[in-house]
């Protein structure tokens, strides 16, 4: 077998860190910590994960250049991005080279698709390195791991809060409480998880009845089967719970085509790949007009600064779900490196499992309140609603973060 | 045991033991988590390649489905660790029992198909099966952490004894491979894979052989997915049911070589680091690009090796007659004893094909101890006749009753066990297989035991004059040696009645001579011929008596000189004008 060898890009790094350090010996030269980004770059999800990277990087840069770790001397944060490839198995592998690879890693964060994230954290918990995720699955924090923070509600969370939301929202807009509700969803495992607790009491304590329920196997090549019974049935509004853009299109289009486009009929949509340029250039702004989406996370009027800033580098319209996420566990890494004052995964570690603040990392986060449960979730996790008006998706709950007000189509 | 097989399985263990040895003394060096991880995974893709190879790789029905056994194996030790706490020490082996069930489930209908049309329903079945998962809910289930027994429950903290179990499981697949290889069930198996209907023609039941051969390859692909599940410690039924599932089974096999065990242990150790390499190297430079090396570098090796490393290297290196024992000068094989009157009585036989009546009424015996020759002009219902006769066909009317039984309704294999061995008009012979092994399958198909098979084997060479080459691969043959090796493989079962279906076609004179005398012989012998043959020269010195078919019916019978003679026949060969000139 190979001995690990030093690829050409981990040469110029360390030439770099080398020349850094030399420059900087008279100071007592504090030393990179390393973290690590562990996302799909190539296969279907690598969109996912490339918008990660450009919020972990933007994260990283301002942590630096704000000083970098202060209690380490200054210390510079050092992102080490890795592609998961597109399978479990893949995920675990790079996960494990990542890991005999970087001794020294305190911290990471990934991998966006839940099936990846549960193979990876198999590895990480096991190296006992702390890893933030934005993965919805309530299977990742279900197992008794103890290095594992996720920061976004779970889906079963999600579930349970968008279904009041939307009742408020329309209350609120319309001044009349809807009582019919359209189910249109994949079996994918986020889906299904989504979909468990909504079906088995939650229309029972808001009395809505389902007057569709379609359940479908992604990708969609033709919508009109799922649409025509949705037509026919007259619901208030439209739950959905598709898991790719490629069908979020086709649904938009075929809602539209069926003269129920966002702007007539309330659709709402969940998760991040409702809202990524891609789709807007593929659908256009007036298909997508006023559908709603609900989010784990997304920027609210208090972070217009940065999101301006994020949009001016980058080029991309907007400062989104992937972006911030990655953008918050950089920043939550940091504060915890710096809590620490150690390099030290176990420290680290701790540092996060204890946290419990207002400020610094938290203003990220809907709520501005971080802190961790004993099975690593953050706690009073709030899902967010945007609603896609002239062409960008703005936010409308809650209240507090609200950057425009929610239209409820009737 | 097929023959020379204790000496190849004695060779093929020492190399396994040794490969072991190098393999585990690798792995207890290794300390980098990450390598070890690729370690224990090339045990497990080389498992789930050595059970293709044992059904796809000996029998050349190609399944391109065998994710469906894999998958199926890893949610079974999944869901029995989630729902009963059951260990993968038992899970695996009752996902093994799954795999086997799964495999005569899925056989049942689908031998029933044959080629293209067996390997694409086979990938149905993967993707089917993907779906009932996903519908019962088991879209993403992760293997419960057991901290406290670790070895119970094959989560082990060093990581080096995963690789240990995945090595151990790999060398009882191959021990199983091995004597599979070795044995008259992978003989079986090679012979289906040249020609299952000549397979069937020497007595061998196909069906039950590929059976067998699908049950206990489902097992072993079922063993290689239970594995897989405690090492990747997740499972969802994109990872275990996927086509690319399926197609790691392929390439690790077609990589390596194909119906050897050494072919997918070869392609697993190249293939899987490679790919993690690529992954590791290029994947972090230009994310994507490591598939786009990894199709390439398969499709350049496959070009320069199209039949696999192994057969490759061995073809250039090691390129040497298989070490079989030398014939020993036996008795002349025994005389079948001499029958009198009617062997063979057929009555009114008649098939139609939609509107074409291929063979009509057709009424003739065959006397024991007689060469019978059919003749007729091309279409005339002559290979259709042999068909209906050993069973390929199934006749619409009429009876064929051979020394006493009916063979109308019996199977091919059964036919031929009642003694009615048959050649074919296109010779199929197993050419990496040796002369005798050739023949051997035959003798196996009149369900004679290991050393009676190759006796038999070795007196029926003797008998084509072809025993002192034995050992040489029938892929070195002529045409008329093939046509002897074909008529071998026929007397190895010791037949009553030969049917010979153009077995003098493409030959020269000389060669031709040589086989009539052979055929002289095996009428000496006792052996009652029916033979098919347009070499009418030779048919004239041959036969005892002429069966003239024309448009599926009985047109002329009778001492052969009178039958050329027969203006009826002249007509059908010659055509009327001809007859009319004749005349004037």
């Amino acid at each position: 077998m190979k001995t690990p060898t030093i690829g050409r890009r981990a040469a110029l790094s360390l030439g770099g860190a080398a020349a850094l350090a030399g420059a900087s010996r008279a100071v007592a030269a504090p030393a990179e910590v390393e973290i690590a980004l562990l996302v799909p770059l190539s296969g279907p999800w690598a969109e996912q994960g490339i918008l990660e990277r450009l919020g972990a990087e933007m994260a990283v840069h301002d942590v630096n250049k704000a000083g970098g770790i202060k209690s380490l001397g200054g210390a510079k944060l050092k992102l080490l991005v890795i592609d998961t490839g597109a399978t479990a198995e893949t995920a675990k592998d790079a996960a494990q080279r990542m890991l005999s690879e970087h001794p020294h890693l305190v911290g990471g964060m990934g991998c966006w698709l839940s099936t990846f994230t549960l193979a990876v954290t198999e590895v990480t918990e096991r190296a006992k390195l702390p890893w933030l995720t934005l993965s919805y699955s309530d299977a990742i924090t279900d197992r008794g791991f103890h290095y594992i923070f996720q920061t976004s509600p779970t889906a079963n969370a999600q579930a349970e809060q968008i279904v009041p939301i939307l009742m408020k929202l329309a209350q609120d807009t319309t001044g009349k409480r809807p009582t019919k509700v359209a189910i249109v969803g994949d079996n994918t495992a986020a889906s299904v998880s989504f979909l468990k607790p909504i079906k088995s009491h939650i229309l029972k304590d808001e009395k809505l009845t389902a007057v569709v329920d379609e359940i479908y196997t992604p990708p969609l090549s033709d919508a009109t089967t799922l649409v025509q019974p949705v037509r026919a049935a007259h619901p208030d509004f439209v739950l959905l719970l598709s898991t790719a853009s490629g069908d979020d299109k086709l649904l938009a289009d075929t809602f539209s085509e069926y003269g129920m486009p966002g702007s007539k009929m309330p659709l709402i949509g969940n998760g991040g790949h409702w809202v990524v340029p891609e789709l807007l250039k593929t659908t256009g702004a007036p298909i997508l007009q006023d559908i709603m989406i609900g989010l784990a996370n997304w920027p609210g009027k208090d972070l217009n600064a940065l999101s301006a800033r994020y949009e001016k580098r980058t080029g991309n319209p907007w400062f989104g779900h992937n972006e911030i996420f990655a953008y918050a566990h950089v920043q939550i890494l940091a504060w915890a490196l710096n809590k620490a004052g150690a390099a030290n995964r176990e420290k680290v570690a701790d540092a996060i499992r204890t946290m419990d603040i207002t400020d610094g990392p938290a203003i990220y986060f809907p709520g501005h309140h971080l802190q961790f449960d004993s099975k690593g979730r953050r706690v009073d996790a709030e899902l967010v609603i945007v609603q896609w008006q002239n062409g960008r998706p703005v936010t409308v709950f809650p209240e507090a973060m609200a950057v425009g007000k929610a239209v409820w189509p009737t | 045991m097929r023959v020379g097989g204790a000496a190849r399985l004695r060779r093929d263990g020492i190399a396994l033991a040794v490969v072991t040895v190098i393999y585990v003394g690798l792995a207890a060096s290794v300390h980098n988590s990450y390598y070890q991880l690729m370690l224990t995974l090339v045990p497990i893709w080389a498992v789930l390649g050595l059970g293709w190879n044992l059904f796809s790789g000996m029998s050349g029905l190609v399944s391109f489905g065998h994710a469906a056994f894999f998958g199926i194996g890893a949610y079974v030790v999944t869901l029995a660790l989630v729902y009963w706490n059951l260990t993968p020490w038992i899970g695996i082996p009752l996902g093994m029992l799954a795999g086997a069930v799964a495999g005569g489930l899925i056989g049942l209908p689908t031998f029933r198909l044959r080629g293209h049309y067996f390997a694409l329903s086979m990938l149905a079945y993967p993707l089917a099966i993907l779906y009932v998962f996903e519908y019962l809910g088991f879209q993403e289930v992760p293997l419960p952490m057991h901290r406290d027994h670790p070895a119970l429950f094959l989560q082990f903290n060093n990581p080096l004894l995963s690789t240990l179990v995945a090595v151990g499981l790999f060398v009882a697949a191959m021990i199983a491979g091995m004597l599979v290889e070795n044995s008259r069930f992978g003989l079986a198996l090679l012979a289906i894979r040249q020609n299952e209907l000549a397979a069937e023609a020497a007595g061998l039941d196909t069906w039950r052989w590929k059976m067998r051969g699908l049950i206990a390859s489902g097992a072993i692909a079922a063993a290689a997915g239970g594995l897989y599940a405690c090492v990747l410690l997740i499972v969802t039924p994109d990872s275990v049911f996927s086509v690319l599932v399926s197609a790691q089974a392929l390439v690790v096999t077609l990589f390596g070589g194909v119906a050897t065990v050494w072919g997918p242990a070869i392609g697993a150790a190249v293939l899987i680091p490679l790919a993690e390499t690529l992954n590791a190297k290029l994947g972090n430079i230009i994310p994507g690009i490591q598939g786009v090396v990894y199709g390439v570098a398969i499709i350049a090796i496959m070009l320069a090796a199209p039949e696999g490393l192994f057969w490759t290297f061995r073809d250039r290196f090691f390129r040497r007659a298989p070490a079989l024992p030398p014939i020993r000068a036996r008795a002349p094989p025994p005389a079948v004893r001499a029958e009198a009157g009617i062997l063979l009585d057929v009555r009114g036989l008649s098939k139609s094909f939609g509107g074409l009546r291929a063979v009509q009424d057709v009424t003739f015996t065959v006397g024991a101890g007689e060469i019978l020759g059919i003749i007729g002009p091309n279409g005339a219902g002559k290979t259709t006749l042999f068909n209906l006769l050993n069973g390929v066909l199934r006749a619409d009317a009429g009876a064929a009753v051979f020394a006493g039984t009916e063979l109308r309704g019996r199977k091919v294999h059964q036919v031929a066990r009642r003694g009615v061995g048959r050649t074919f008009q296109v010779v199929r012979s197993f050419p990496r297989l040796s002369l005798l092994e050739n023949v051997i399958v035959g003798a196996y198909g009149a369900g004679l035991d290991d050393t009676a098979a190759a006796g038999a084997a070795e007196a029926a060479l003797e008998a084509v004059g072809l025993a002192d080459r034995a050992a040489r691969p029938a892929g070195e043959l002529t045409n008329k040696g093939l046509r002897l090796m074909e008529l071998a493989r026929a007397l190895a079962g010791s037949p009553r009645l030969l049917l010979l279906d153009e077995t003098l076609a493409g030959l020269g004179r000389e060669e031709c001579d040589e086989l009539l005398t052979v055929l002289r012989g095996l009428r000496e012998r006792g052996v009652t011929i029916v033979i098919i043959e347009h070499t009418m020269h030779a048919m004239l010195r041959l036969a005892d008596r002429f069966l003239v078919l024309d448009h599926g019916r009985v047109l002329a019978e009778g001492a052969p000189h009178a039958v050329m003679e027969n203006p009826a026949v002249i007509e059908a060969y010659l055509g009327s004008k001809f007859l009319a000139r004749q005349h004037a």
